[in-house]
C-alpha cells in the first residue's frame, strides 16, 4: 500500500512540473537576481546572503533592546509596575518603520524585476503558453516573494522583541499574545509597503508613455527610498509627538502608515489614546485598498507593458544631443586635465546616475544625511541666538559633507558589470597614479557647487559675509581633508573591480567612520562656533588641518611603485607565496 | 611586425596554449581557426596584453610589448568576442569616452565618431542606451571603438557575430581594405568561409598547439580542398553527415 506521504510526493512531483509552477520558478528566480532589458549590472549578491542581510537589522536592534527591558535595570531605575506595551509602543513603531523600510526598499530594488520583461516575452511567448498563466504565475511569484521577506524581515523581531518585553512578566500567555500581535502588525506593515510600491510602479506604467516611464521611474525610486529612510530615521520622535498631541494639532499623522499600523497594534493591546484608536481604524480598510489598487494597477500595467513589448522594441530613440554646457568645457579644461580623467571622469558621472544600484545606494545614504542634517536645522531653530552661530547652525553642513564623502567611496566599491572592464584593461595605463586624483574630483563636485552656491548666501544672509566666508572656506577645507583620507591607497577606478571581500580590517573601518563623524560633524562645529565668536581665533585651524593634510598624504608617499599602479581585482595578501616553479 | 615567440599559458599547471608562435607582417590578415577549448581566446589575451604568458612573449618590431603595454595599445584595435560594454550609456557617450581615454584630439573625435556611426548605419541610434541595443548594434559599436583611433594593428575575435548581412558584407570588405592599406590584423572566427574569403594566411589550432600554418592557397594546393573539409581534416575527424543524420533519429524517436 502506498503511503500517505509517498502519495503526496508524487502529486507533488506532478503538479511542480506543471507549466505554471515551473513558470513560478522562473519569475521567482528572475526578481531575485535582476531582470529588465539591460545586462546584469554585477551585483549578484545571491538568495541566501540577501535574505540573511535583511533579517539582520531586526534582530540586531531586538537584541539591544534586551537592555532597556532588563528586569534589573528597570528596578534599579526605580521602575515597578509598569505598563509593558505602554513601554513599548516606541520600540514597535520602530519595527514597524524598519519593516516597512526594508520591504518597500527591496522592492524598489527590484522595481524593473517585478513586471515579465523583454527576454520573458522572447522567451516565454513563443512557447504554447497562455498569457494568463504568464500574468498569474507572475503575479504568484510577486506575491510569494512580498510574503517571503515580510517573515524574513520580521522574524528575528517577532521572537527576540516579546522575549525582552515579556522578561519581567510571569504570565506565559502575555508572551504569546504580545509575539502574534507583534507579528500580525510588523507582517501587515511590511505588505502594506510592499504593495504601495507595487502600486506605484503599476501606476505609472500605465499613466506615462513607455521612454517618459523609463526617465521618471528613476526619480520616483529615489524619492521612495528617500521616503522611507526619513520614516526610519523619525521613527524614534513619532510615537511620542502622537501621545503627547492631539491628531487635530498634527492632522499629517493620519497620512503616515506607519502610524496606522501603529494604532492598530495599541488598539489589539487595549490602549486608550485617542489619537493612535482614530489612526488604528485606517490599518485595515488601507490595506485592502492598497490590495485592490495593486491589483488593479497590475493587471492593466501588464496589459500596456508586457503585452506591448514587441511593438515597443523597434522604435528607434528620438533622444536629442543635449547641448554641451560652455561651463563643462571649462571644467573638461581646467580640472580634468589628462585623457584619463576626462574619460573616467564622465563615466564614473553617469554610472552613479544611471546604474540603479548605485543610484539607490546613494539616495539612501544621502537621505540619512539630510534626514540628520535637518535635525540639527530644528536644534539650531530652539537653540539660542548670539553673537556667533550655534554648533548645531554650523553642523548642518558637515553632516552632509561627510555623508556625501562616505557615501560616494561607499558606492565606488560597488560594481558594475565587470566583465565590461575589460575596456579600461586595455586603454589605461596602470603605471598613471590618477585614480585618486579622480575619485577626488568626482566627491568634490558633488560637494563644491552647492557649497558655493547654497551654503553660503544662506550663511551670509544670517549670520553676516565674514562668519559666512571663514565657515564656507572651513568646510571646504575639512571636505578635501576628509576626502584625501577616505582615498588613502585607493587605486581602482570605481566600480570595475568586483565587490571587496570581508576583510578583517572592516571592523576597524566602521569604527574609525563612526569616530570620524564625531570628529568632523559634531566636534568640528562646537570648536568652530567657539572660535567665531572672535573669528581670528580661526587660525587655530591651521595646525589641526596641515596635521590632517600631512598624515594621507605621508602614507601615501611611503608606498612602493607596485602599490600604487591601477588594480581592477583587490587580491588579499597571502600569508606564503607559491613561486610555482614547477610551471 | 607581431611576433607571438613560444607562446605558453598554463592555468594551475593545465595547459591552455603551449609553444606557439607566428609572425603578423603589415598588410597580412591572419586567420586563427579551432574548434572550441583550443586556445584561441586565450592567444588572444596574451596577444593584446590582457594575459601574461607563463612563457614567451608578444614582440612588436622586436619589442616586447609588456615593456610599454600603453603605447602598444595605442597602436591596437581590439574587438573581443563578447559585446560586454555599460548598458546605462549611450552609444555615443561609449564611443566618446574610449576616444578621450585613447586621446584622440577633441576636434577629430566629434568627427569621426559621427562618421563612422553614419556608415554602420548606427546614427539614428546613437543617443539610445547600449542595454536597448541588440546585438548587431552592439557589435557595431565595437567595431567603431576599435576603427576609430586608426590603430595599426587590428585584432578581430568573432568580428561578425550578430550583423546583419550588410553590415558583415561591409565588414569582410573592410578587412581587405585594411589589409591592403598595410595594417596587421588578426581574425579568429568559427566562420570558415569568411577565413577563407578575407584572411591571406591561417593558423590552425587544436589543443592549444599549432596544426597547421601557411598561406590560404596553399594550405587549399597542399591538402586540394575547401578550408573547411581541411579544418575537419586536421581538427576533428568527425563524420558530420552521421552525426546530423543521428540527431535526426533521436528528434524523431522523441
Amino acid at each position: 500500500m502506498t503511503s500517505p506521504f509517498e502519495v503526496f510526493r508524487q502529486w507533488w512531483d506532478y503538479y511542480r512540473e506543471r507549466q505554471f509552477w515551473r513558470l513560478f520558478r522562473i519569475f521567482v528566480a528572475r526578481i531575485f537576481r535582476g531582470g529588465g532589458d539591460s545586462d546584469s549590472e554585477g551585483l549578484d549578491l545571491g538568495v541566501g546572503l540577501v535574505l540573511t542581510l535583511l533579517a539582520l537589522p531586526g534582530g540586531f536592534v531586538s537584541v539591544l533592546m534586551f537592555v532597556k527591558y532588563s528586569t534589573l535595570l528597570s528596578w534599579m531605575r526605580g521602575a515597578r509596575n509598569i505598563n509593558p506595551a505602554a513601554v513599548a509602543m516606541p520600540d514597535e513603531y520602530f519595527f514597524i518603520a524598519l519593516s516597512m523600510a526594508v520591504t518597500g526598499t527591496v522592492a524598489v530594488w527590484r522595481w524593473d524585476a517585478l513586471f515579465p520583461d523583454r527576454r520573458d516575452y522572447m522567451n516565454l511567448v513563443p512557447q504554447p503558453i497562455s498569457t494568463w498563466t504568464i500574468f498569474f504565475a507572475n503575479l504568484f511569484a510577486v506575491l510569494f516573494l512580498a510574503s517571503l521577506i515580510s517573515i524574513d524581515v520580521n522574524a528575528a523581531s517577532s521572537v527576540l522583541f516579546p522575549l525582552g518585553v515579556g522578561a519581567a512578566q510571569t504570565s506565559f500567555l502575555f508572551f504569546v499574545k504580545f509575539a502574534l500581535v507583534h507579528v500580525l502588525i510588523v507582517g501587515l506593515a511590511s505588505i502594506f509597503a510592499f504593495l504601495a510600491v507595487l502600486s506605484l510602479l503599476g501606476f505609472l506604467l500605465v499613466v506615462l508613455p513607455p521612454r517618459v516611464f523609463r526617465r521618471i521611474s528613476q526619480y520616483a525610486r529615489v524619492l521612495v527610498v528617500m521616503y522611507f529612510v526619513t520614516m526610519l530615521s523619525t521613527s524614534f520622535a513619532i510615537p511620542e509627538r502622537l501621545q503627547r498631541l492631539s491628531l487635530d494639532a498634527q492632522a499629517w499623522l493620519t497620512l503616515l502608515p506607519s502610524c496606522w499600523f501603529l494604532g492598530m497594534w495599541q488598539s489589539l493591546h487595549g490602549g486608550s489614546s485617542p489619537s493612535l484608536v482614530v489612526l488604528g481604524r485606517l490599518a485595515l480598510p488601507g490595506l485592502a485598498v492598497m490590495f485592490a489598487a495593486a491589483f488593479s494597477v497590475y493587471a492593466l500595467g501588464y496589459r500596456r507593458h508586457f503585452l506591448r513589448i514587441p511593438e515597443m522594441a523597434d522604435i528607434p530613440s528620438n533622444r536629442r544631443e543635449g547641448k554641451a554646457s560652455p561651463f563643462l568645457g571649462w571644467f573638461d579644461r581646467l580640472i580634468l586635465r589628462t585623457p584619463f580623467q576626462r574619460g573616467c571622469f564622465h563615466f564614473v558621472w553617469r554610472t552613479l546616475f544611471r546604474s540603479e544600484a548605485h543610484r539607490l545606494a546613494l539616495a539612501a545614504i544621502a537621505g540619512l544625511g539630510l534626514v540628520l542634517g535637518l535635525q540639527f536645522l530644528a536644534a539650531a531653530q530652539n537653540s539660542a541666538r548670539g553673537s556667533a552661530p550655534s554648533a548645531d547652525a554650523l553642523a548642518i553642513p558637515f553632516v552632509l559633507v561627510f555623508f556625501i564623502v562616505v557615501g560616494v567611496r561607499l558606492v565606488f566599491e560597488i560594481p558594475v558589470d565587470v566583465r565590461s572592464n575589460w575596456i579600461f584593461r586595455l586603454t589605461l595605463d596602470a603605471g598613471q597614479h590618477e585614480c585618486r586624483a579622480l575619485a577626488r574630483n568626482v566627491i568634490l563636485t558633488f560637494i563644491v557647487p552647492w557649497l558655493v552656491l547654497i551654503a553660503l548666501p544662506l550663511y551670509t544672509y544670517f549670520y553676516g559675509w565674514i562668519v559666512a566666508s571663514l565657515h564656507t572656506l572651513l568646510v571646504a577645507a575639512w571636505s578635501v581633508l576628509l576626502t584625501q583620507a577616505v582615498l588613502i591607497r585607493f587605486r581602482k577606478l570605481p566600480f570595475t573591480c568586483p565587490l571587496p571581500v570581508f576583510q578583517q580590517h572592516s571592523i576597524v573601518t566602521l569604527l574609525g567612520t563612526l569616530f570620524g563623524f564625531f570628529l568632523f560633524a559634531l566636534l568640528t562645529p562646537q570648536i568652530e562656533s567657539w572660535a567665531l565668536s572672535e573669528p581670528l581665533r580661526m587660525i587655530f585651524f591651521l595646525p589641526a588641518a596641515v596635521v590632517f593634510w600631512y598624515v594621507p598624504h605621508r602614507i601615501e608617499e611611503s608606498s612602493i611603485e607596485v602599490e600604487k599602479g591601477l588594480i581592477f581585482e583587490e587580491v588579499p595578501t597571502r600569508a606564503v607565496e607559491v613561486l610555482r616553479l614547477g610551471d | 611586425m607581431l611576433e607571438a615567440l613560444h607562446l605558453t599559458k598554463r592555468y594551475a599547471s593545465l595547459p591552455a596554449v603551449q609553444d606557439l608562435s607566428f609572425t603578423l607582417r603589415p598588410g597580412q590578415v591572419l586567420g586563427c581557426l579551432g574548434p572550441n577549448g583550443s586556445g584561441k581566446s586565450t592567444t588572444v589575451k596574451m596577444l593584446t596584453g590582457l594575459l601574461e604568458p607563463t612563457r614567451g612573449v608578444v614582440q612588436l618590431y622586436g619589442q616586447d610589448i609588456r615593456h610599454d603595454l600603453p603605447g602598444f595599445r595605442k597602436r591596437l584595435g581590439y574587438v573581443p568576442e563578447e559585446a560586454h560594454l555599460y548598458p546605462y550609456l549611450t552609444g555615443w557617450e561609449y564611443l566618446e569616452m574610449i576616444a578621450t581615454l585613447r586621446g584622440m584630439p577633441r576636434t577629430k573625435l566629434a568627427i569621426t565618431i559621427d562618421s563612422l556611426l553614419e556608415l554602420f548605419s548606427m546614427h539614428p541610434h546613437r543617443f539610445a542606451s547600449i542595454g536597448s541595443y541588440s546585438k548587431g548594434m552592439r557589435q557595431r559599436i565595437l567595431l567603431i571603438a576599435a576603427l576609430m583611433d586608426n590603430p595599426d594593428i587590428f585584432i578581430f575575435d568573432e568580428p561578425l557575430s550578430g550583423l546583419d548581412v550588410t553590415s558583415a558584407l561591409i565588414f569582410k570588405n573592410l578587412v581587405h581594405e585594411l589589409g591592403r592599406s598595410g595594417k596587421l590584423v588578426f581574425y579568429c572566427s568559427h566562420v570558415l568561409e569568411v577565413v577563407e574569403k578575407v584572411c591571406t594566411d591561417v593558423l590552425i589550432l587544436r589543443k592549444g598547439t599549432v596544426i597547421a600554418q601557411d598561406s590560404v592557397i596553399n594550405i587549399r594546393k597542399i591538402l586540394g580542398q575547401s578550408l573547411e573539409n581541411t579544418f575537419l581534416h586536421l581538427v576533428d575527424d568527425v563524420d558530420t553527415a552521421r552525426v546530423a543524420s543521428d540527431i535526426v533519429s533521436v528528434m524523431s524517436a522523441a
